[in-house]
């Protein structure tokens, strides 16, 4: 599935740890806006560990779950470039 | 899902939260989720973290050691699987009919007789494909010798003859593999390794030795024990297995991308350095991306898989030829059926 994850936290230390949670899970592609192509199990341990960091009363985190026909309509001006995950190169 | 090559010298692969990063000269290089990783390949030297190196024994991704001219040297690997059974099976069709004559087992014969079939046929096929493109070439004598060691392969009986065969058709196969190559700059004598001393030498090896990494991984998750052949005789750390294995994948894998980088002009001569000395002739670290980035590409094509009828990329395609010896073996099924592709 593919999911846009964005979240509001006031908090710079939570903030930040959501940051590096997220980054092990997708892409990050805008302040506050990740992309991420998960299976269901991913998905899972990812909600998870997020739900355990998070505190409702102050933070937010939305997940929107886009189709895959949804998804090749995405459209892009500027800004981060998509990873190519066919193969990684150091 | 992707494989991660490391050809920067001297870099280290450490890991933060989880993924993988590596760094060298104090600069992260690259940083990757490992659910994105499903290998890792290390061209040349790094350094592996203890940390990394427990979590990709955790989630079973295997990582390769190979020298920067692309020699296979070893890997880590999760434990084998727990199923004894097909190991069992895959021993038990290595003894003997009996003790006192050296026949091999009926099981063991035609697992021979299917990777030998696969190999050559997929030859055959590839030389006929490029006759029909290029009908100028003179390949039909290699076509023909090799339907005269393809036709002998169901009634012979003994492994030392199917070995022969095999022989005698990778030698017409090689004797005109120079008329497919349709770029001057590069020719093609023979065959020779180790070190390989021309351009297409140096391709062909360096992608054998990406394809065994890819099948022994294959192997070993299927639960064979890689070392234990039938083709390939026991011989002290071989994969024997592996190799057998690798026969039917050898055309359609690695001498299609070699042949098309090549045509293609993906990669020029100025690609490849020589060793004074020995006259070893290897890629430059920009060849060796570009050839690295073909082979991935290859491995994740898709096609039609004959016998099961369903699309598969060619890295599913090495587990379910594993899959597939492995039901024979355990006597689930009457043939393995090596992947022949038109």
């Amino acid at each position: 599935m593919f999911v846009v994850i964005s979240y509001d936290v006031p908090d710079d230390k939570r903030r930040t740890k959501i940051h590096t949670i997220l980054k092990s899970y997708g892409q990050w592609m805008q302040y506050s806006v990740f992309e991420c192509n998960l299976d269901s199990t991913e998905y899972a341990k990812l909600r998870s560990r997020l739900a355990k960091l998070i505190k409702p009363a102050e933070d937010s985190i939305r997940l929107y779950f886009l189709c895959a026909c949804c998804q090749t309509k995405v459209e892009r001006i500027g800004g981060e470039a998509v990873r190519d995950e066919t193969v990684f190169f150091v | 899902m992707g494989t991660l090559y490391i050809t920067q010298d001297d870099s280290f692969i450490g890991k933060t939260d989880e993924r993988l990063t590596v760094r060298a000269n104090k600069q992260t290089l690259l940083d990757v989720p490992l659910i994105k990783v499903d290998g890792v390949v290390v061209l040349g030297r790094a350094t592996v973290s203890p940390a990394v190196v427990m979590e990709l024994l955790e989630r079973r991704i295997a990582l390769s050691f190979l020298t920067s001219t692309g020699r296979y040297l070893g890997r880590l690997e999760p434990e084998l699987t727990k199923n004894i059974f097909v190991r069992s099976a895959q021993w038990k069709a290595t003894l003997a009919v009996s003790a006192e004559q050296h026949a091999p087992s009926e099981a063991a014969l035609h697992l021979v007789r299917g990777f030998v079939r696969g190999k050559l046929k997929n030859y055959r096929n590839s030389l006929l494909r490029a006759q029909r493109e290029f009908p100028e070439l003179q390949l039909q004598s290699a076509i023909t010798q090799l339907e005269q060691a393809i036709d002998p392969i169901d009634r012979t009986n003994t492994i030392d003859s199917l070995r022969g065969l095999e022989g005698s058709g990778s030698a017409a196969y090689f004797g005109c593999f120079n008329q497919l190559i349709r770029v001057k700059a590069f020719q093609f004598a023979g065959r020779n390794r180790r070190p390989p001393t021309d351009p297409v030498n140096a391709l062909l090896s360096l992608g054998y030795a990406l394809l065994r990494h890819d099948v022994q991984s294959a192997v070993n998750l299927v639960g064979f024990d890689p070392y234990l052949g039938y083709l390939h005789t026991q011989r002290y750390g071989r994969p024997s297995l592996a190799l057998d294995l690798m026969e039917e994948f050898r055309p359609l894998v690695v001498d299609a991308i070699v042949l098309s980088a090549i045509n293609r002009r993906s990669l020029s001569p100025e690609a490849f350095v020589a060793e004074p000395l020995s006259g070893a002739v290897s890629l430059t670290s920009e060849g060796l991306r570009t050839f690295l980035r073909l082979y991935e590409q290859k491995k994740q094509s898709q096609f039609k898989h004959p016998v099961l009828q369903t699309q598969c990329t060619y890295q599913e395609s090495f587990e379910i030829q594993a899959r597939l010896m492995s039901k024979y073996l355990m006597g689930e099924t009457e043939k393995y059926p090596p992947l022949v592709l038109k």
